[in-house]
């Protein structure tokens, strides 16, 4: 389009032949608002913008925007194709299928909408618009950034159409719709449904108290969509016929998922009631629920760890033991795997958790040299049940660890009262403690 | 997926020898999931609450802890108004050396030593910090209205 027009176009004739009270109404490209130019002057009310014109009879620079957007829709489908729940004239595309809705009988008319001034401050608009929406494309792609623009001239325009028009309208009928209004803005056309279409109808004006329970609902439904892709929940809620109707929130929902970078953020991103606010948190708390605990041991050491074979006084005081982790009973001559704090379990048991978290599932203290959970400087050293320092004799290669058992204690380790408050209970007879 | 041994070793165990003022009960179409109840400790504000919790076994349990929330509303500075527990024992500390039964024995020994310093419910953390008996009262007339 011709950025210049606006301000190198020369003064508006005066018609002669036309009512005396004639005025200029503007029309703002960048917005497609209108408004008239001795209220508002040049630049446009509604955005700001100065690249806005003169609308004149055999000039009307809202033909070109009507064209136009029908060529993005042939260029950009997904431009048309944001979620028609948040965007209820989203997929008001009236002359998308213009072209292969043959039997269409009022298609002549789609083409032929009026737009006429029939008084100061009173106008009046016929026209017959189809809204056709293909299920299959419904919510294939988010608003992008150019159609950001035209999405949201259609949320100021369903606004106020909302706010100004028109009684209910039985949208059954297939016959045209007139209406007039007081001020020019948003009044371009009535959108007339038609029963063949999509049973939402977002003509009539919904109630204007936001149903509460209604939105929590919505936004619960994008909360536990968080992570698919946007357009699947939001094809699905396009597709509900219960859906409520238009109310001006909802567009304004759009506003706010349209800001996101690409459209591509959730709207999960945000949360708007309580119950959403505490899903978050609980998918936080899960997802951290581990993050302090120690990471995983090398596989090396893992593998380096001592194996042995179950021997009498390795068993309780009833003679009989058992893997704490798989809680099997572990009898004379089995192999299980040591740690170096002398705890020792199935080898298959400790390797599955070592691989996950460097700790001794009693103790806490780490197997590889490295682990802070195994510095050595705790002068009470692991706790250790009554038979380690027996365990230790058998074992002189982990020496060096066996000095740190306390034979009969069940202390925790030295340094950790704060970050390991639990006194892991290795003395209770089902923990058979070798 | 076939229950391994260790839940059933557990729930038997459970059922054979269960802990005083603790229950925990799995229902019949999915054994991973428990009813469970808590007595409030003695010399608590809790005493003589009896608290519903639900504890779920996760598919990689015991190398995940058990998922644990109280049912039952409770006024303490750890267990959030959902019921989520702050405990580390649930969290970073879990170990597969600790089982259902201790887990529980904790939360109970968590309900007589509420601490506000590190808190799940934050306001009701600075109530017990600002005003721990009018805190204290708080907690005893909750479970009396709901921990029956």
């Amino acid at each position: 389009m011709e950025q210049s027009r606006a301000h190198s176009q020369p003064p508006p004739r005066v018609p002669a032949a036309q009512t005396p009270a004639r005025r200029d109404t503007m029309f703002c490209h960048k917005c497609q608002d209108e408004w008239y130019r001795d209220e508002h002057g040049l630049t446009c009310p509604a955005c700001g913008s100065d690249f806005t014109e003169i609308v004149e009879e055999d000039n009307d620079p809202r033909d070109v925007h009507i064209h136009d957007h029908s060529d993005d829709t042939e260029s950009m489908p997904d431009l048309e194709e944001a979620p028609a729940h948040l965007n209820p004239f989203a997929h008001h595309n009236p002359w998308r299928d213009a072209g292969h809705d043959a039997d269409d009988p009022e298609e002549t008319d789609i083409s032929q909408l009026r737009y006429q001034q029939v008084a100061p401050g009173r106008f009046t608009v016929t026209g017959t618009v189809y809204r056709t929406m293909s299920p299959s494309g419904a919510g294939r792609g988010n608003p992008n950034v150019g159609g950001f623009a035209s999405m949201l001239n259609n949320i100021i325009g369903a606004q106020i159409g909302q706010m100004h028009t028109v009684p209910p309208q039985n949208d059954e009928a297939e016959r045209q719709q007139s209406g007039s209004g007081t001020t020019p803005a948003g009044h371009r056309f009535h959108y007339q449904a038609n029963a063949r279409l999509f049973p939402r109808d977002a003509n009539h004006a919904g109630p204007q108290i936001e149903p509460v329970d209604e939105m929590s609902n919505v936004l619960a439904g994008l909360m536990a969509a968080f992570g698919e892709p946007p357009g699947g929940p939001r094809a699905a809620q396009n597709h509900d016929p219960y859906a409520p109707p238009a109310h001006p929130l909802n567009p304004l929902l759009a506003m706010l998922t349209g800001f996101m970078p690409g459209g591509n953020a959730a709207a999960g991103d945000f949360v708007y009631s309580q119950e959403a606010l505490d899903r978050v948190i609980s998918q936080l708390m899960e997802q951290t629920s581990t993050s302090n605990a120690p990471g995983p041991a090398p596989q090396s050491d893992i593998d380096a760890l001592p194996r042995k074979h179950v021997s009498m006084d390795m068993l309780g005081p009833e003679g009989r033991a058992e893997c704490s982790i798989c809680m099997d009973e572990v009898n004379i001559g089995e192999e299980v795997t040591e740690l170096p704090c002398h705890h020792w379990f199935h080898h298959g048991c400790v390797a599955m958790w070592l691989a996950e978290h460097d700790t001794c599932p009693h103790c806490r203290q780490g197997i590889s040299e490295h682990s802070e959970n195994a510095g050595g400087t705790t002068a009470g050293g692991a706790a250790t049940a009554s038979h380690g320092a027996a365990t230790a004799t058998q074992n002189p290669q982990n020496a060096n660890t066996g000095s740190r058992s306390m034979p009969g204690a069940f202390d925790v380790e030295g340094d950790g009262s704060l970050d390991h408050p639990f006194v892991v209970p290795s003395a209770s007879p089902e923990q058979r403690r070798g | 997926m076939s229950l391994p041994k260790r839940i059933i070793k557990e729930t038997e165990r459970l059922m054979a020898d269960p802990v005083p003022g603790i229950s925990a009960v799995p229902h019949e179409d999915n054994l991973r999931y428990f009813d469970v109840t808590i007595e409030g400790p003695s010399q608590s504000p809790y005493e003589k609450g009896i608290f519903q919790l639900e504890l779920f076994l996760p598919d990689d349990y015991p190398m995940t802890p058990p998922k644990i929330r109280f049912l039952t509303k409770i006024y303490h500075p750890n267990i959030d108004r959902l019921g989520r527990i702050c405990l580390d024992v649930l969290k970073s500390n879990w170990s597969p050396a600790l089982q259902i039964r201790t887990i529980l024995l904790s939360i109970q020994a968590l309900l007589g030593a509420p601490n506000p310093d590190d808190p799940l419910a934050n306001d009701v953390a600075q109530d017990w910090k600002k005003d721990e008996k009018g805190a204290i009262e708080t907690a005893r007339q909750w479970t009396q209205q709901y921990a029956k």
